[in-house]
């Protein structure tokens, strides 16, 4: 028997070769049939759909072109470098010619086989991560040579512990406390440790040349990221989920093709603009999301039932590290030297974020005054604020946004719910009540 | 103007039909196994009651868990929003609408026009609900009708765990085996599930005047339970498991002109 541990001890058990098959294969054909169903009705609800949505539908396929494309590049030697949470700096990955795909688990069914290893109080995000990687899943996860896990909250920091089993797993030690100056130490001396990682791992130097390379192309990519968002503040020319799905996709597409297909859809959105070709009603009730992050394919549920309920709303902006915050912040270099840039990347990626793993003298302040902005910028009518069982973070943060919100006259509704398709009734109870009143305080505001 | 609101809750369905604001007829059918059919049952017999035929109606609004289900409805309402429009019926200076149904709790808060403000529905489980207190009767071998009366016998109150339909029973059970009287287990039942009824509406904020509505709103144990954690007077319709039937036809009416 060990004695000691010393990382000899997998926290996954063994399981049959035969039996892994047989499940990654009932799971993969269920997830198949979900990202069909969920783009179907995505076309249902805007039937006038524009044509370059196509492009981002044919991206959101986890087992389709984009996966065969990133395993001919991995065949042709090129690393694939797979992160979880928005805190892991891709300029560095994208400067030692790597790809950079996030691998965070938006399958229900992986949920469930998570909870064989860990209880079901863990948050389902990771527990979906788990059963992934036993079965896996993810293409992603599978081909990436390693993975960055930022430890932004318990679920992630214990994750990457059990990862490690069959992955290279890199973790970053964010500070919780962003504005102070041994906090900003810490994290910059994270980011260069990374950095070095990365390049042992490519054999590629990352060089001042390249890396400022990397940080223009993310910079073009925020550009028509902020772009898209801008177009949401007024009449709905696009459903809350079409740009979901665009902003998500960012996140495993080839960054520089994705930037210029995103461009694309402005150029034709804005034509729809002029012509008035709404996506839907001016009059339907603008709905802003905040919390846990909406993960594709499966965790589209909520989504789903905001602008397909009866009454329906759209979605015109979210604060969600899967949507809206993913690539809304340049990194602002001033001086294009490395040890600059650098600074600049680590304060892009701590200083910019509005996740609630942080705090400071006066709360999240970060997080709420990024609310309260959205709010009066994109002429929110309500908010659902969206939370998984186990995502204290998001839980706890809500009784200040509640009330600042209830100052501010606008309804806010807490939605907690699980990686499970069974209580879609139940939140669609919830949602229909909540978009119902909203209706009634749009039409008594027009008669006013 | 003859308006009619069907309320399909889970356990029975009720119907209201209303004449120019004025409530002509209810009826009520027990679901089973086929909510449609009760449905349809309660109607007709609401209709007999008001010397009406279905050609006399002229908007009907479903509501409920089973709304759905009411196939000849013309429109639907929320449970939620049905209450806040009953709430302000029934008592014009309601500003909070608590309804305790046999599956589900929700609060409403309404202004005078009955337009919903804001709403709490509880967190997915019937421990704060009326099966529960159906299932902890079983447990003590009384009466639903008994328990309530019951429960005002007692001298102190025993806490128990209302997280959890069936861990309420086992706390309930060790409760039988330690000998405490059955008027305080009573209490304890009732304690325990208004305390989940009121930090639901904690949440929601309690502006008086309160309105209890829903089947559980004619259960003496829980109203008193239910006034005493809350620190409030509650106003009681006549008829409360009627409220969400009368919203859903206060809405029909709403929708003919």
């Amino acid at each position: 028997m060990a004695t000691k541990f010393e990382g000899k001890v997998k926290a996954i058990p063994e399981m049959p070769p035969k039996e892994i098959e047989e499940m990654r294969n009932t799971m993969e054909f269920v997830s198949r049939k979900v990202i069909a169903e969920n783009i179907e009705r995505m076309k249902i609800t805007w039937p006038n759909r524009p044509k370059t949505m196509q492009y981002f539908d044919e991206i959101s396929n986890f087992f389709g072109q984009r996966v065969e494309e990133i395993r001919a590049q991995k065949e042709a030697g090129k690393k694939i470098i797979g992160y979880s949470c928005m805190f892991a700096p891709i300029e560095l990955i994208l400067a030692a010619d790597a790809i950079p795909v996030r691998i965070d688990s938006g399958w229900y069914d992986t949920a469930k086989l998570g909870d064989t290893i860990v209880p079901v109080e863990v948050c389902p995000v990771i527990r979906s991560n788990i059963g992934t990687q036993m079965v896996n899943l993810s293409p992603y996860l599978e081909l990436s040579d390693a993975i960055i896990i930022p430890l932004t909250c318990d679920g992630r920091t214990k994750l990457s512990e059990i990862l490690r089993d069959d992955k290279t797993v890199w973790t970053m030690c964010p500070p919780r406390i962003k504005d102070s100056l041994q906090s900003r130490k810490l994290w910059v001396e994270e980011v260069k440790a990374v950095k070095e990682k990365i390049e042992d791992l490519t054999g590629t130097e990352i060089t001042g040349k390249t890396l400022r390379s990397a940080i223009e192309i993310t910079q073009r990519a925020s550009k028509a990221f902020r772009r898209l968002q801008e177009i949401r503040k007024g009449n709905p020319v696009i459903m809350g989920r079409d740009s979901m799905l665009v902003n998500q996709t960012s996140t495993w597409d080839d960054i520089k093709r994705w930037t210029q297909k995103t461009e694309e859809l402005c150029d034709e959105l804005e034509n729809r603009i002029e012509q008035k070709n709404w996506a839907c009603s001016p009059d339907t009730p603008r709905v802003m999301v905040t919390g846990t992050p909406m993960i594709w394919p499966d965790n589209w549920k909520i989504p789903n039932l905001i602008e397909e309920s009866s009454p329906h709303g759209v979605i015109v902006v979210d604060e969600l590290c899967s949507g809206d915050r993913l690539l809304y912040d340049p990194v602002g270099v001033d001086e294009w030297t490395m040890s600059d840039m650098m600074d600049a990347l680590a304060e892009r990626y701590i200083l910019a974020s509005t996740c609630p793993c942080f705090t400071s003298e006066h709360g999240n302040e970060d997080r709420i005054n990024w609310l309260l902005d959205r709010v009066t910028e994109y002429r929110v009518d309500g908010v659902i604020y969206y939370v998984i069982r186990g995502c204290i973070l998001y839980a706890m943060e809500y009784a200040r946004i509640k009330r600042l919100l209830d100052s501010m006259d606008v309804p806010v509704y807490y939605l907690d719910t699980e990686y499970t398709r069974e209580d879609v009734g139940q939140m669609k109870t919830r949602v229909e009540a909540f978009l119902e009143m909203l209706e009634t305080r749009v039409a008594l505001r027009e008669v006013k | 103007m003859i308006a009619a609101g069907i309320d399909i809750g889970t356990q029975s369905a009720k119907v209201a039909i209303l004449k120019g604001g004025e409530v002509l007829s209810r009826s009520l059918a027990l679901c089973g196994f086929n909510p449609k059919e009760a449905a349809e049952k309660a109607f007709k017999e609401a209709l007999r009651k008001a010397r009406l035929s279905f050609d006399n109606v002229e908007h009907i609004t479903a509501t409920g868990a089973g709304a759905a289900k009411a196939t000849n409805s013309d429109s639907t309402i929320s449970m939620v929003g049905a209450d806040a429009q009953a709430g302000a019926y029934f008592f014009p200076s309601a500003r909070t609408v608590i309804d305790v149904g046999a599956e589900e709790a929700r609060a409403v808060s309404c202004d005078e026009n009955g337009n919903m403000l804001d709403f709490v529905l509880n967190s997915r489980c019937a421990a704060g609900a009326g099966t529960f207190i159906e299932a902890m009767a079983r447990a003590l071998e009384v009466e639903l009708e008994e328990l309530g009366p019951l429960s005002l016998k007692a001298e102190k109150a025993s806490p128990i765990n209302a997280s959890c339909v069936i861990f309420s029973e086992s706390d309930v059970v060790s409760l039988i085996h330690r000998q405490e009287p059955k008027p305080e287990i009573a209490r304890a039942i009732y304690d325990a599930m208004a305390d989940r009824i009121s930090s639901m509406v904690h949440r929601l904020g309690i502006k008086p005047h309160v309105v209890l509505v829903g089947g559980v709103a004619k259960d003496v144990g829980f109203v008193t339970s239910l006034k005493r954690k809350l620190h409030t007077e509650l106003l009681i319709p006549e008829g409360p498991v009627f409220a969400g039937s009368v919203g859903a036809a206060l809405t029909a009416g709403k929708r003919i002109g």
